[in-house]
């Protein structure tokens, strides 16, 4: 399976799609218009793990409060690191979601769902739970093509990889990007 | 913790095939193809197959309104292996062979009794023996055609998507992000072909 992941997607884009969520979150306040009047606030919550390219095994993890904004996480990517997994939180509305994003696939993993039916009837919760599922996604799949778009433009390497690549050196002071 | 409850851990599937318009052949292949306990209590190999949410001891789909909620199909495969603790069977059977070569008055014990005395002990201490049970809940929305199954498990992944074959006839594609992009395909195809982003001091 994990060549057939690897087949799917592979591994590098979803390292990269995690490092721009983590920039993002950090330099642009984590807010995006995803169009159509769907918005989403986003921030690195309590773990980002590493590994080295070509691999899949973790190589480090950052967790406690804020894991984004510490001194060895930017250590980590300055020091030919990528990113594995990160926790995130996202909220749209009033609701608010915490979420793994995990591995090549970017698969959802211990997410935890604003739901507020706790017991009682099957339907209402399997509903409920669905709604929220696919509200997920819907965010997920909005920032993913955010990314997509941003990566395969000549803006990636012109604009958003000095910054990155400043950002993960500790060279420059945190500022919101024009188009990053 | 699964999909009814707690944090939600999920793979996500595309069901690819013919779903069948009648509700009679999803209980017919459900029923087919649910969780049967080994008929023997030695039984060694792996038992799999497809149970209720609500209790894994419920395997029977005929009350459509206990797994189907409007378009969603809510089930569970059920994994049941039996597994020897290896180093107390291996003492065991240091302790029946000591005891063989007391008996025939022999300093070792020959190849072949040593056999019979392994499976001897492997049926003995199988009947006594309850299987680990691994259930992994699953929803499949009939309407849209996608499945998310509670497991990240590539093993568990790899068998669930040989028995709803099994079962349904229908097969089981991973969900890729790629597909979020699917109304942009040049987006795609560059994306594929984009290098790792390394931010290390080489760069």
């Amino acid at each position: 399976m994990n060549e057939e992941k690897d087949e799917l997607l592979p591994g590098h884009i979803a390292s990269d799609f995690y490092l721009w969520l983590w920039y993002r979150s950090e330099t642009g306040g984590g807010h995006l218009d995803l169009g159509e009047g769907e918005e989403v606030d986003f921030w690195v919550d309590d773990r980002i793990s590493f590994r080295t390219p070509g691999e899949q095994k973790v190589s480090a993890v950052m967790t406690g409060e804020h894991p984004g904004g510490s001194p060895e996480a930017r250590a980590a990517l300055a020091g030919g690191k990528v990113l594995r997994d990160v926790r995130l939180a996202l909220k749209r509305e009033d609701r608010e979601y915490m979420v793994t994003l995990k591995g090549p696939l970017i698969e959802v993993s211990g997410a935890k769902l604003p739901g507020l039916v706790k017991t009682g009837d099957t339907a209402e919760i399997l509903f409920e739970r669905m709604f929220l599922y696919e509200e997920l996604g819907l965010m997920l799949r909005g920032l993913f093509r955010r990314f997509a778009q941003l990566r395969t433009s000549d803006q990636w390497e012109r604009g958003v990889m000095p910054q990155l690549t400043a950002w993960a050196h500790g060279q420059a002071e945190a500022e919101p990007p024009q188009d990053a | 913790m699964g999909i009814l409850s707690g944090g939600l851990s999920v793979r996500r599937y595309r069901v690819e095939g013919q779903l069948p318009e009648a509700r009679e052949a999803l209980i017919t292949a459900l029923n087919g193809n649910a969780f049967r306990e080994p008929l023997s209590p030695v039984h060694k190999e792996e038992v799999m197959g497809w149970t209720q949410v609500h209790n894994l001891l419920d395997t029977s789909f005929d009350d459509i309104n206990l797994w189907l909620y409007n378009h969603y199909a809510i089930f569970a495969l059920r994994i049941d292996k039996k597994t020897l603790p290896a180093k107390l069977f291996k003492a065991h059977l240091q302790k029946r062979q000591q005891a063989w070569c007391k008996e025939s008055g022999r300093e070792r014990v020959p190849a072949k009794v040593k056999e019979e005395l392994k499976e001897l002990l492997e049926m003995e201490m199988l009947r006594q023996t309850l299987p680990k049970v691994a259930v992994h809940e699953l929803v499949w929305n009939l309407q849209e055609g996608w499945l998310a199954v509670h497991s990240q498990s590539d093993a568990v992944n790899d068998k669930l998507r040989k028995h709803f074959h099994r079962s349904f006839s229908m097969v089981l594609q991973p969900v890729t992000p790629l597909e979020w992009t699917a109304d942009l395909p040049e987006v795609a195809d560059r994306l594929l072909s984009m290098g790792t982003t390394e931010l290390g001091d080489g760069q």
